[in-house]
């Protein structure tokens, strides 16, 4: 028990003490004292990963003077300017060739891992089995019990704890092969096996956690993922999507399209109950609404009414000459009582109904007219009910950064709209 | 084993006793010497009562006997029938050719089979339901003449027998119960199966205000190509007491002649190929008004009432063919030899045997108890116990058909064998004339309503609550708990069940005692709102189709056993053990019907339902799925 304890006090100890090495490697050398004592107290947990394992890339905008990286050059890319897995897998091996004793191996691995999205191989388990195999195997088991307790050569565990770290960021599953280098690499009683460990228990489990999955590559098309979208939207398998209007791009910018495409869903459900709306209490459409997708983010616009006042609601009638078989209601003059009611006291804010949604490549008022005009042929009740458009300006969501596709995102932020900020609302009586 | 099940059921008790205190209500449920609360003789059906926790032997004990002339009369008409079906009828020749000959047809006709109830002043038969359920016993030899005969006239020519006027019955019941003309029942539609209110066949007065023209389709009518007499059912506008114009329907005596009726090709069926179903259009056909049926918008009753009478024959024509397949399946294991015994000797098949011959023997009890119901004068309301016969006969007719195939291993699959024919005909039974599933909810909820008028005025009062009541309350449902022995009266002196059976009577009298209290239980508990909770309401209609079984074999095995007919002593065996299977079966259903009782699993099986419904597919992971 008390062994334990102490084991784990020295585990403790000596992450502080890899906190020591890293920022004492990294780090001026005029402060080691001063941090020395802060990992020391605080132990490891204070590090931000990212910052504690990765290094961040020398950023050049703070540091003028660009300091090249060590073996850079390995990466740059090839005569003919393609960036794929044989080439990552050419650099890789040209650095066991380039360096027999693999100095700097750390450094390169580092660089390797930031390099990986370049060339598309962050999701390629073979090439983070490839990338731990630059270590130098044997070298960092620890040999005796002093080593086993203290962390053995930190850098290089911390540098196989990113490779981990990076595979779990892209949802790799580490296989045998991995388990069989990390062994021979850093032994079993090492940080980036149990790291290696963590993520055999863990990852399996998150897999599948989300009940709805995104699936892993969207479709570049943005008619193809509005169509996902709002798919991923609508619980109701049987609402039917459709296209109301196909984009065209203008000839002359090509990213500007002059008639943006327009793309609806409905529900049967929803479109009887815009049915049975009351045609002089208006319907609103709203938006746009951020929708997040992996790492890009639409919008939407809906359809949506006010909730009918309870006065107003029309309680559904049971028709008196309805089953042929068997009585729908019964002539009781009690119902359920409260010794019988499942249900929790809840305050239950019951929102309005939503008719429709749809995914527009702009997000003016012109283009959602058009959207609406479409519904009218499916919703001819809807040419008697006045549609309000209440449009945001700003999305109030963050771009996307998609620096990893190079491009700019499908949807861009809400443009060419004259309301000011806010919720603005522009009544428009008696559409088409 | 009784010991246990009455505990847990006393533990449920009390139980819901914490509760009933709580709700401090609860009026002195029914004593058990005096039966109050009966208001009329007309409502007084049996098992309405059984919904009261009574029992109602009025016409229930004894069993309903024919007098011995009756008996001689229809035994003149079954020798020949019998003859015929034995020797005239290929069955497997009308399965294959999807058609019955028209010398079958018209040897039918001239036994009279096609006016069997129409009376004899319209040249029929005239024989009582009794009558007509014996005879459906032999027609059951084959299924398609069966179905084509019940579609004929239980239910498509009984709409003008029961509520046509003078000159409707003379002008159609004497052709009809010639076979002259057949009749069809037109009311399914594509969008319509049992919702009266999507009926979508129209007809509208003409100018002349002389005729109705008719327009729309209808589906899978039996006798849709044979019929020349169809009884249609259509909306039509009607004027309400108040002015305003209303959709209802309204039935209609519509002939062939009268023109533009169409009909579609016969269906290709997976039983009862012999028998004609196909759709059946009606464009502008003009009916004249003399030829509407009952009232205009009196239609739904008449559909109602006509599927309602229809049905109790279902179990005479299921017993008849039990018995058949038992023969059968007799001759062949007691003479088929596996490791040198017949498989009579082994324990599997003869289990088999016992269970095809208890089922055969409850349905049979249940039909002509219900049969003799019906023929009392004063047309009692029978319509639960018409459904709770079709619903336990139709079941019981898959299960023993499939033991029966199973007895016979691999022959049983053969089409050069009838096994398989008797399989695929009698699947329709638990569909057609309205679905098990729907029948249930009808007797569950038929009953509730007549036990909630009851029971309404007594629950306001408990509700309102006062001390006594409160104390009367808690002091019965603490006698309950520690195990009361019912009495309701079968057991008496002199015993109305023999005693041979009074173990039996026993059980079902408690059974329908804690029914009754459950019934009770379940109103206050659920209220209206016991309309949604379907998958209670079937509960609550097993046990009563089990109740209804009990009583049946009770009275019928007494009977036997004092009019000392032959073999009684066998009919006891089959009775005890039906009642003691049928008691556990209530036991545990009872029990699931109390609040968080562990054998509900009501909720889960909603949420596993939910959660399949949403996706529409299975969505578990395959079993050799990895995550890594």
């Amino acid at each position: 028990m008390s062994w334990v304890q102490a084991s784990l006090l020295a585990r403790g100890l000596s992450r502080g003490w890899g906190g020591i090495c890293s920022t004492a490697l990294s780090g001026a050398p005029a402060q080691v004292s001063l941090q020395a004592a802060r990992g020391l107290h605080r132990s490891a947990v204070i590090h931000r990963d990212d910052v504690w394992l990765v290094p961040q890339p020398p950023e050049p905008q703070r540091k003028p003077i660009k300091v090249p990286v060590l073996h850079e050059e390995l990466f740059t890319p090839s005569a003919n300017g393609e960036q794929d897995k044989a080439s990552f897998l050419r650099a890789v091996r040209s650095f066991g060739e380039h360096s027999v004793r693999k100095r700097g191996h750390v450094d390169f691995i580092y660089l390797a891992l930031r390099k990986m999205p370049e060339f598309g191989v962050e999701r390629d388990l073979s090439v983070y089995n490839l990338l731990l195999d630059v270590f130098p195997k044997e070298v960092f088991r620890p040999r005796n019990i002093i080593q086993r307790i203290f962390v053995h050569y930190p850098r290089q565990q911390e540098c196989g704890i990113a490779v981990l770290e990076q595979m779990e960021r892209h949802g790799v599953m580490p296989n045998t092969e991995t388990e069989f280098l990390l062994t021979q690499i850093f032994g079993r009683t090492s940080y980036p096996m149990l790291k290696f460990l963590r993520m055999k228990l863990w990852l399996t489990r998150f897999k599948n956690i989300n009940p709805y999955p995104v699936p892993r590559d969207l479709p570049q098309d943005p008619l193809d993922l509005a169509k996902l979208s709002l798919r991923h939207m609508e619980p109701d398998l049987s609402a039917k999507v459709t296209v109301y209007q196909m984009s065209l791009p203008s000839e002359s910018t090509g990213i500007d399209p002059i008639q943006p495409h327009i793309v609806g869903i409905q529900s049967p459900d929803q479109q009887a109950a815009l049915a049975r709306h009351n045609p002089s209490k208006p319907v609103f459409v709203e938006g746009p609404f951020p929708l997040w997708l992996r790492n890009k983010c639409v919008y939407y616009h809906i359809l949506r009414a006010d909730l009918p006042l309870p006065e107003e609601e029309n309680v559904e009638e049971i028709p008196e000459e309805w089953n042929l078989y068997y009585p729908m209601k019964l002539d009781l003059e009690y119902s359920r009582s409260g010794w019988d009611n499942y249900e929790f006291d809840l305050d239950e804010v019951t929102e309005g109904p939503v008719f429709a949604m749809c995914m527009a490549g702009a997000h003016d008022q012109a283009t959602l007219v058009k959207w609406i005009q479409g519904l009218q042929e499916t919703n001819p009740t809807l040419a008697q009910i006045p549609v309000v458009f209440r449009l945001a300006r700003s999305t109030g969501e963050l771009l996307t950064t998609s620096r990893l596709e190079g491009q700019s995102p499908p949807d861009g932020p809400p443009k060419g709209q004259e309301e000011d900020e806010g919720l603005q609302t522009q009544p428009q009586q008696g559409q088409s | 084993m009784s010991g246990c099940g009455f505990f847990s059921r006393g533990a449920a008790v009390v139980a819901t006793a914490a509760t009933a205190v709580r709700a401090s209500r609860v009026p002195r449920v029914f004593t058990v010497t005096h039966r109050p609360l009966h208001t009329s003789l007309q409502s007084r059906s049996f098992a309405k009562e059984l919904f009261l926790g009574n029992i109602e032997q009025k016409g229930v004990f004894p069993f309903p006997e024919i007098s011995q002339d009756e008996l001689s009369e229809i035994n003149q008409f079954v020798g020949p029938v019998e003859r015929f079906f034995n020797d005239e009828v290929d069955s497997r020749k009308i399965d294959q050719e999807g058609k019955i000959p028209v010398d079958t047809l018209e040897k039918l006709k001239s036994l009279g089979l096609f006016g069997i109830q129409v009376p004899e002043e319209y040249g029929g038969l005239g024989l009582s339901n009794t009558m007509y359920a014996r005879l459906g016993e032999i027609f059951s030899m084959d299924g398609s003449i069966t179905v084509t005969l019940a579609a004929h006239q239980a239910i498509g020519l009984k709409g003008i027998i029961l509520v046509g006027n003078e000159e409707q019955k003379a002008k159609y019941l004497p052709k009809l119960a010639s076979g002259e003309h057949i009749a069809a029942f037109c009311l399914t539609e594509p969008a319509s199966g049992s919702d009266a209110a999507s009926i979508q066949t129209r007809a509208t007065l003409s100018e002349d205000k002389k005729h109705f023209v008719l327009n729309g389709s209808k589906v899978w009518i039996t006798n849709g190509g044979l019929a020349s007499i169809f009884t249609v059912f259509a909306k039509t506008e009607v004027v309400d007491s108040d002015g305003s114009v209303k959709d209802k329907i309204t039935a209609f005596i519509v002939e062939r002649d009268f023109g533009g009726i169409t009909n579609g090709k016969p269906e290709e069926k997976l039983g009862i190929r012999g028998s004609n179903t196909c759709e059946v259009h009606f464009e502008n056909t003009r009916v004249p008004v003399e030829n509407v049926l009952g009232e205009v918008g009196g239609g739904f009753k008449v559909a109602m009432n006509i599927l309602n009478s229809g049905r109790f024959s279902m179990g005479s024509v299921v017993a008849g063919m039990l018995k058949k397949l038992i023969e059968l399946t007799a001759e062949y294991a007691c003479t088929r030899k596996q490791f040198n015994r017949n498989l009579s000797e082994f324990g599997l098949i003869q289990e088999k045997f016992a269970l095809m011959a208890q089922k055969a023997y409850v349905m049979e009890s249940m039909t002509y108890l219900t049969a003799g119901m019906l023929d009392q004068p004063g047309f009692p309301d029978c319509s639960i116990e018409a459904a709770m016969v079709k619903v336990f006969s139709s079941e019981a007719a898959w299960q023993c058909v499939s033991e029966a195939l199973q007895i016979l291993g691999g022959s049983g699959y053969m089409k050069d064998y009838p096994y398989e024919r008797f399989l695929r005909d009698s699947r329709i039974l638990l569909i057609f004339e309205g679905t098990n599933e729907i029948l249930r909810l009808f007797i569950a909820l038929t009953g509730l309503q007549h036990a909630g008028r009851i029971l309404t005025s007594r629950i306001k009062e408990l509700k309102r609550g006062n001390v006594s009541t409160v104390m009367e309350t808690i002091g019965q449902k603490l006698r309950d708990s520690l195990g009361r022995t019912v009495d309701l009266g079968l057991s008496g002196n002199p015993a109305v069940v023999h005693p041979s059976l009074g173990d039996s009577a026993n059980k079902l009298e408690e059974n329908v005692y804690y029914f009754g209290r459950t019934v009770e239980t379940l109103l206050l508990r659920f209220g209206k709102t016991i309309v949604e909770e379907q998958l209670v309401l079937k509960r609550v209609a097993n046990i009563l189709i089990n109740l209804y079984g009990m009583t049946a074999v009770l009275s019928r095995a007494s009977r036997s056993i004092r009019t000392g007919l032959p073999n009684h002593d066998h009919e006891v065996l089959l009775a005890n053990m039906f009642c003691v299977e049928a008691y556990f079966q209530n036991l545990f259903s009872l029990t699931q019907l109390d609040k968080y009782a562990p054998e509900n699993l009501d909720e889960q099986i909603k949420k596993v339902s939910q959660q399949i419904l949403e996706k529409r597919a299975y969505i578990c992971a395959h079993p050799l799925d990895r995550t890594s």
